[in-house]
């Protein structure tokens, strides 16, 4: 079987469709599952109480051979909570568990189909050799070691562990909200950029890329400069009056222009106008999806769709 | 087509398409009607091929996550993985699973070979050699199965024998399960694990049984009878796990002409199958162990049952499913 998934250094993985579309899974992390793992422990330790109490309140009732018989239906629960509670979940919720569904994580197949029963339930088996020699050391030397952050039981089966909680985030909020718009006097060029350019700035200032300043400077230069001499425009001198805002600002100068070229192109601009209007319709709109990760297509994602000023 | 008039002139089906989403991740499949399956997977396909377009022409990172968000949770609602079936369980136990260990022969030579020769070994040492034996089990627990053994299990069938029963046949489940799953899971580091917990319980319940024996009658008897019938399936079942856990290791080991991923996808799936053939069959174990194995019975009449159990075990696993060009 080839492997479709494309290589990148993030944890993104690309997995394309039976249409031929490439979409991107972002990979839920060993923190985030072991939060997830921590809560499903929680529940699963309250069921089994729960369930020892009220059977042996119920043995009790039938004397000695009740309580005894009720032990015994005890353990066989613990049994099934033990082994299956994973696979149960899985299956009926389709690739989560409470666990993971409280914090938007999902179980799917490598090729991004949802997982069915036999690989849900070989993965959570092999829980017993991924927490060898203890607390999940194996299974966290297998995610660290392979490119979908799968432990044992996921190499196994196919499968891996999606976050989907996402934060819409092609733009971080507000990036662009203290940024001036160029105006059309400073530049002498023509006035137009075509879309693929603001994408790759967009990709620059994508939050989930962890990059120092500097070194989004150093990427920024090259494109900054070309963009400079199209636009016909000249980086101002230093404010005589206050120098040291010039001198301050020219660690990064590149980064700060490519910012103010976004805002002045960008066709959906007007959102960030909205965003600092507290109260807006998008501002609702992420107040809700804070609430609740799991909500299917983010408010703010409709905005592309309700926007009426296109 | 510009960004501007691309989004203007596909807003009106994204809107139809998360609304239809939306309305379809609530409910269960069961309730959707055709026409929305249909609508929504022609809408689907439409939005794939938005999206490779936004992602060809680079229109930006928001809109393609935008897009790639319908597309997830389209591909999410529309590719599921077929639901369980009562028929499916039935063929699998029937046909299914004694094929897919005639198959697996190998590895299931292997385990039985791990887990019956240290076990026949230990009956002897258990028989010959008590000294022994009380330093690898100790002392206590020899004697407290010899003692078990040695009185008499049950007089009558009653209330108070299903109460206590009841109560066995959980630590059955629970523990014998345990094992074999164990057994199954810890193949996965190459197969050393479940080397180690087939030689650990051949050796253990050899001894035990060895210990039993050697301790005469009633014991020997009384031990006899009782575990003939239910070991048909426990023994078996056992084993089988092992050669589960065998399965996965053959998937990290000896790749063959896959590449070594492939091979642990391939290898994997079965042995899960093996596995929960494997847990089925203790769960039927469990169940004579705990009701019928105690029975305050005649010997005769367990030893009778025990070797119809094993007939029917061998029977299975040997000929169900045998067709003239399968396994």
């Amino acid at each position: 079987m080839p492997d479709t998934s494309k290589r990148i250094v993030d944890t993104r993985v690309i997995v394309e469709t039976p249409e031929g579309v490439d979409f991107q899974f972002r990979l839920a992390g060993p923190g985030e599952r072991a939060h997830a793992w921590f809560i499903d422990l929680v529940i699963k330790a309250g069921a089994v109480a729960v369930f020892w109490i009220v059977a042996l309140l119920l043995g009790l009732t039938a004397g000695t051979a009740g309580l005894s018989t009720m032990a015994g239906v005890g353990t066989v629960f613990l049994f099934l909570v033990n082994w299956f509670y994973g696979t149960v979940f899985e299956y009926l919720m389709h690739g989560q568990t409470p666990g993971k569904k409280s914090l938007g994580l999902r179980v799917v197949r490598t090729n991004g189909t949802p997982v069915d029963i036999v690989s849900s339930t070989g993965r959570n088996f092999l829980r017993t050799a991924d927490m060898l020699p203890f607390g999940y050391t194996a299974g966290l030397i297998s995610m660290l070691m392979t490119r979908r952050l799968q432990r044992l039981g996921d190499l196994f089966f196919d499968t891996m562990v999606v976050d989907e909680k996402r934060g819409f985030s092609g733009r971080v909020g507000g990036l662009t909200t203290h940024v001036e718009v160029l105006s059309r006097s400073e530049c002498s060029g023509r006035f137009q950029l075509p879309e693929r350019t603001l994408g790759v700035i967009e990709r620059l200032f994508e939050p989930e890329r962890i990059i120092s300043d500097a070194r989004r400077e150093e990427i920024a230069r090259p494109l900054s400069e070309i963009i400079q001499k199209r636009l016909g425009w000249q980086p101002p001198g230093p404010d005589p009056r206050n120098p040291h805002a010039f001198f301050h600002g020219q660690g990064k100068r590149h980064a700060d222009f490519l910012l103010r070229v976004l805002k002045t192109f960008s066709v959906d601009s007007f959102q960030e106008a909205a965003e600092s209007v507290p109260g807006s319709r998008r501002a609702k709109g992420r107040q809700a999806r804070q609430s609740g990760p799991g909500s299917p297509i983010g408010k703010v994602a409709a905005t592309f769709a309700q926007d009426k000023s296109l | 087509m510009k960004r501007e008039s691309f989004i203007k002139s596909r807003r009106g089906d994204w809107q139809r398409y998360e609304v239809l989403i939306n309305s379809m991740q609530n409910k269960r499949e069961g309730s959707w009607t055709g026409d929305n399956v249909s609508e929504l997977s022609r809408l689907y396909r439409s939005i794939c091929y938005d999206l490779s377009l936004v992602q060809s022409r680079e229109w930006g990172s928001r809109l393609e996550d935008y897009l790639n968000d319908l597309v997830a949770h389209g591909h999410n609602c529309l590719y599921r993985s077929s639901p369980v079936s009562l028929y499916g369980i039935i063929d699998f136990i029937a046909v299914g699973f004694p094929r897919m260990l005639r198959r697996r022969w190998q590895p299931f030579l292997l385990a039985a070979a791990l887990f019956l020769i240290p076990l026949i070994v230990s009956v002897f040492v258990g028989l010959t050699r008590p000294d022994l034996s009380a330093i690898v089990c100790g002392e206590e627990v020899l004697q407290q199965s010899i003692d078990s053994f040695s009185k008499d299990m049950y007089q009558q069938a009653d209330w108070d024998y299903t109460g206590q029963r009841s109560f066995m046949f959980g630590f059955y489940v629970n523990n014998n399960t345990g094992i074999a799953f164990r057994a199954f899971a810890l193949g996965a580091l190459a197969g050393i694990g479940t080397c180690f917990v087939l030689l650990s319980n051949g050796i253990s319940i050899g001894m035990v049984q060895g210990a039993i024996l050697a301790a005469g009658e009633p014991a020997a008897t009384n031990f006899s009878s009782f575990v003939i019938t239910h070991g048909a399936f426990e023994l078996t079942a056992i084993v089988i796990a092992g050669a589960a856990g065998f399965v996965l290791a053959q998937g990290i080991l000896m790749p063959g002409e896959r590449t070594r991923l492939d091979s642990l996808r391939f290898h994997g799936r079965e042995s899960v199958l093996l596995a929960l053939g494997a847990g089925a069959m203790l769960a039927v174990a469990a169940v004579l162990e705990g009701y019928f194995s105690p029975l305050p019975i005649a010997p005769a009449f367990k030893y009778a049952a025990g070797s119809l159990a094993w007939l029917m075990v061998a029977a299975w696993l040997t000929f169900a499913g045998r067709e003239r060009n399968s396994p």
